[in-house]
């Protein structure tokens, strides 16, 4: 009966904690420029992401190791240095987008400038991993962010019909502008399909002691939670085609976006948009710092754990903290979050391959995944991702040249 | 206590090669990548004052079990390994609210 | 004076034949117990490029059948040059896997 109510509050946290900067941004251009026609990206990236991170829990619940742990042992340090560095630089321009937005959702709240809040929202990020635990952080995390269930909440009171959204995830070829149609489903992909949040979802897996008895809740978690998280991306969407669509806006900026909630909510709309924005944002922020710490942890064997005392785990305090500290760094030199958070999301689609492709080892090994290894249907599902991602890769510099 | 990232070895004229050590800290990780890495891994730790004694080493002999996990015949203090964490708790209990 | 070699920079070096031949890289090594102390008994050499070091997974979708290799007794490799290490004997004498 206990398992049931994590379950159900797994499930929960993931929907809350699904949309953060890069997947709202995209999720609104999306909307805005090509109407419903890429909700199927949404909707295949979703199903990456949770096949990804079901793997990922297999492998913690079953060896207790992470993914960064499981890597360094099985494939050495001199492989693992090059996704690790990855990772790394990614996730700290990822964090500096994380509070962009936060500090842009502030702004739409208080009417001050957004750069006056990059530094606060930083330190109070700080302070929850300071002195929170894994429960504290994650259920407050995703808890808070049922606001972001506002997207979904608009779609449906916009009372569409559901012909041309249901045709929406069938995938298709765009009447116009190809190349910024290509680069919106390669952007939608590199925001859903975080490497942060695979890592994340496995250390979280050991913080909450995961044995091979839960890979049940394991599999519901990962299918579930990420499934419905991303109906609040596909009612972001949905929404923003509506109000936008039919004026071929070409959305650039935050506040324009949250436009799109004024039909539904009226003079709530900036408000709630901000919210949503906000608690996304700020909730992967700290994800995302935790996540350095774990993965610089276990990579290097430091003693790491958000539920350790923090004099036992210096070196981990240390590195998300350091982490932290150079996103705001950054983010104080002045940027623009929306580029800032392009540029992270074409990086996330640069590194995939080299992300998938352990994991093609790593299930069918049973030091990792016991006899739960992947049948040729996983195996051949992973390598069908590994040669997208790769083919992704590739194009993806291009496309953001051309179509960013 | 932190992962192998070095092994040394010896060898010996006439006899199997024998396994020395273990070697634990950045210094032995940097040198896997380059030696020249190390090299700058060790200077830093020398600005540090950390240098004592690294990368820990650990004699095989004190290698209890090796298997997933490698046990030892140590506690983790009995190594210069803690270094780096101790330095920075030392740092850390100062915040307020530490635990 | 005992020369102190780094285990971990051996391995993936290519190791020659008496005559200078590349017969492949030091891809493994098997240790034991022997007393107080641990000894190398093995070395495994093969053609252990990438895809063998992905191993397994991969060769389940390529199916490429593996390349043969090698194992070495502990007195059939020279490592008295690391950078270089060499077989004391004839490739025909090493157990092939």
């Amino acid at each position: 009966m206990k398992k049931l109510f994590n379950l159900a509050l797994g499930v929960i946290t993931s929907i809350g904690g699904f949309v953060e900067v890069g997947s709202i941004s995209t999720s609104v251009q999306a909307g805005a420029e090509f109407g419903f026609s890429l909700l199927w990206a949404i909707a295949a990236a979703t199903l990456f992401l949770a096949a990804l991170a079901e793997m990922a829990g297999r492998v913690a619940a079953v060896s207790k190791r992470s993914i960064a742990a499981a890597v360094r042992e099985r494939f050495g340090f001199n492989f693992q240095v090059i996704p690790l560095g990855a990772e790394v630089v990614i996730d700290t321009l990822l964090l500096t987008a994380e509070l962009g937005g936060a500090a842009i959702a502030v702004k739409m709240l208080t009417g001050i400038g957004f750069q006056w809040w990059i530094l606060p929202l930083g330190i109070v990020a700080w302070l929850v991993l300071w002195l929170g635990n894994f429960t504290v952080i994650e259920d407050g995390v995703g808890l808070l962010g049922i606001v972001t269930l506002s997207f979904v909440v608009a779609a449906w009171r916009l009372h569409s019909d559901v012909g041309p959204i249901a045709r929406g995830f069938v995938p298709s070829v765009p009447h116009h502008d190809l190349t910024r149609y290509a680069f919106l489903v390669v952007s939608i992909v590199g925001a859903t399909v975080s490497p942060y949040l695979l890592n994340f979802y496995a250390s979280g897996a050991i913080e909450e002691k995961w044995t091979e008895q839960d890979l049940w809740i394991n599999r519901l978690t990962a299918w579930c939670g990420m499934g419905f998280g991303s109906t609040v991306a596909m009612g972001c969407l949905v929404t923003a085609a509506i109000v936008f669509g039919p004026q071929h806006v070409k959305v650039d900026t935050y506040e324009q976006a949250a436009q799109m909630f004024v039909p539904v909510y009226g003079r709530w709309a900036i408000v709630l948009f901000a919210l949503s924005l906000g608690i996304g944002c700020f909730g992967a922020a700290v994800e995302i710092a935790l996540n350095a710490g774990y993965v610089l942890g276990q990579a290097f064997g430091w003693t790491w754990g958000i539920d350790k005392a923090r004099r036992d785990a210096s070196r981990f305090v240390a590195a998300f903290s350091l982490v932290l500290l150079l996103a705001v760094a950054i983010a104080t030199t002045g940027f623009d979050p929306l580029r800032v958070t392009l540029i992270s999301v074409a990086l996330t689609v640069v590194v995939m391959p080299l992300v998938v492709l352990p994991f093609l080892v790593l299930m069918n090994e049973e030091e990792y995944v016991g006899k739960h290894t992947s049948g040729p249907l996983g195996n051949g599902l992973l390598a069908a991702l590994t040669v997208l991602g790769a083919l992704m890769a590739i194009v993806v510099i291009p496309l953001e040249i051309f179509g960013g | 206590m932190g992962r192998v990232d070095g092994i040394v070895i010896e060898p010996r004229p006439n006899q199997p090669v024998h396994v020395t050590a273990l070697l634990i800290g950045p210094s032995a990780l940097g040198d896997r990548l380059h030696p020249a890495l190390g090299r700058v891994v060790r200077r830093i730790e020398k600005r540090f004052g950390l240098d004592r004694d690294r990368p820990a080493r650990v004699a095989f002999a004190d290698v209890d079990e090796i298997g997933a996990k490698i046990r030892l015949r140590l506690t983790i203090s009995e190594t210069a390994v803690a270094a780096v964490e101790q330095r920075l708790r030392s740092w850390l209990v100062r915040l307020p609210g530490s635990r | 004076m005992s020369t102190e070699v780094r285990l971990d920079r051996l391995v993936g070096c290519e190791v020659y034949t008496g005559n200078h031949r590349r017969l492949g890289r030091l891809e493994e090594f098997r240790a034991e117990r022997r007393g107080t102390g641990w000894v190398i008994t093995e070395y495994v050499i093969g053609a252990a490029g990438l895809m063998e070091r992905l191993g397994l997974g991969v060769r389940l979708i390529v199916g490429i059948k593996r390349a043969t290799g090698y194992v070495a007794r502990w007195d059939q490799l020279d490592l008295s040059n690391p950078e270089r290490p060499t077989l004391k004997c004839a490739v025909e004498q090493l157990e092939r896997r």
